[in-house]
């Protein structure tokens, strides 16, 4: 069985579809935004002579991010079986909308269709002078009818239901909770610095936010801004303390990653990080958890997943996301200046070689 | 040894581009000859020939996400890890291939 989920890669068409949306998400996500700061909301159909400009764009935006449960079918149903998993999997995945079981409904459309698509691509065998039927008519008719039935009749409901009374709850949510939520998801998003467990968590607020519930992605997403910029003001507060926590090359690589942390990518401080991985961590997880309780209670939503700074602007409420920055920032900045040990600047060069790293487990490889 | 690559992760922007520097560093300290196409959210960088791959003896695959062109690679010696191994421990990775390449 373990065998068996292992070859199914669940993750990893998860991850492939996730990488199709989000320029999706941001693409849309900003349109939506602008119209909406300029009171234009997002309209059923346009009537020609019945709507401004700023509807326009709040209705384009609107319609894009109403096809993610298709988008993430189809992202998914293609990563499993290729180029003749897209029409099933965009069937399916208009399938979960219409019958309102929105983003999980389309993780799951996504899945069962592109499974459908690769069992008829692999057992069904038809003659020779068949074989051009074969993605043309065979594959997406027969992935298409099965899993869009199966999503209407067996799993939409349930799905939908499910899906309604998490965004009930979440939006009822009191301030504790909202704390609380916060402070987990600020936490899990940078304990790895954007590997697996920060994957999962996004792939799980990237859900929430196709329901509409904003909070818990720009709490993930202003973490990943502020822990960079955290470890830059680390710095100049260790020199208060008369201290100097970072050696030559650290300082070139900060003068990068900070940057890259405006713009919302994290990883240019893994190499800070991978120098002194217990404090590092520290600090940034308890900058993260306090980043995240203060955008959640705030209620800092921004309607697109990514950015950096230039969420803001997107956001309901763009001073709470800026304080959420600065609370994350100064605390990370704050803790490691404190837990960091003194070092040279003219530290010895790291010794890159094999010793130091981690061992590689022989079931993260794979080869054929 | 020669070596060819893809990377890619999930957001495209800064994982495919670390792990392909962090593999490219340490198989040029081993003396291999070495090349990594990324596939990022802007598309195919450095792409690898036909006779690059024809003349490679392994292939390493640092992916976390689906690539296009797999099938480029179907005879070959393939190694298939997340990108994740590959930036944290590029040496012992291309070790790794060694082993594998020669057995």
């Amino acid at each position: 069985m373990k065998e068996l989920i292992k070859k199914a890669k669940f993750k990893e068409h998860l991850l492939t579809a996730i990488s199709y949306m989000i320029p999706i998400v941001c693409g849309a996500g900003f349109i939506i935004a602008i119209g909406m700061a300029f009171g234009g909301k997002s309209q059923d159909a346009l009537v020609i002579g019945k709507f401004n400009f700023f509807q326009a764009m709040a209705t384009i935006g609107g319609k894009g991010l109403g096809m993610l449960p298709m988008i993430i079918s189809t992202g998914i149903a293609f990563s499993i079986a290729g180029k003749p998993g897209i029409a099933p999997g965009l069937v399916t995945g208009l399938a979960a909308i219409a019958i309102s079981a929105g983003f999980i409904g389309g993780i799951i459309g996504g899945y069962v269709s592109g499974y459908f698509a690769w069992l008829v691509l692999t057992y069904v065998k038809v003659p020779n002078w068949a074989k051009g039927l074969m993605p043309t008519l065979i594959v997406p008719f027969l992935a298409s009818i099965i899993s869009a039935l199966l999503m209407v009749y067996v799993f939409g409901t349930p799905v939908a239901w499910f899906t309604a009374w998490l965004t009930a709850f979440l939006k009822g949510m009191s301030s504790a909770s909202n704390l609380l939520l916060g402070a987990v998801i600020g936490i899990l998003s940078i304990v790895d610095f954007g590997g697996p467990i920060n994957k999962t968590v996004f792939a799980f607020v990237l859900t929430l936010q196709a329901q509409g519930i904003n909070g818990p992605v720009t709490a993930l997403q202003l973490v990943n801004t502020a822990t960079p910029i955290g470890f830059g003001l680390a710095f100049f507060i260790a020199k208060l303390f008369r201290k100097n926590i970072y050696n030559k090359e650290e300082i070139e690589t900060l003068k990068s990653a900070v940057p890259m942390g405006v713009v919302n990518i994290v990883e240019g401080s893994i190499p800070i990080v991978m120098n002194d991985i217990v404090r590092g961590i520290v600090a940034a997880a308890i900058g993260g958890m306090c980043g995240g309780a203060t955008t959640m209670v705030l209620g800092a939503d921004a309607t697109v997943p990514f950015g950096g700074f230039l969420m803001l602007p997107t956001m309901s409420n763009p001073l709470a996301g800026l304080a959420a920055i600065v609370v994350n920032v100064v605390i990370t900045g704050l803790v490691y200046a404190i837990i960091k040990k003194d070092v040279p600047y003219e530290a010895a060069e790291p010794v890159d070689s094999a010793d130091k790293e981690e061992d590689i487990d022989l079931d993260d490889i794979q080869i054929s | 040894m020669k070596i060819v690559g893809v990377s890619a992760c999930t957001v495209g922007i800064a994982h495919t581009y670390i792990a392909q520097e962090k593999i490219e560093n340490a198989a040029k300290k081993l003396g291999d000859d070495v090349k990594v196409e990324t596939q990022g959210t802007i598309g195919i960088e450095n792409e690898l020939t036909k006779e690059e791959i024809q003349d490679a003896d392994i292939v390493l695959l640092a992916v976390d996400v689906k690539i296009s062109g797999e099938e480029r690679f179907e005879g070959k010696k393939v190694v298939k890890v997340s990108t994740e191994v590959a930036i944290k421990s590029p040496n012992k990775l291309v070790a790794k291939l060694h082993e594998v390449a020669g057995s």
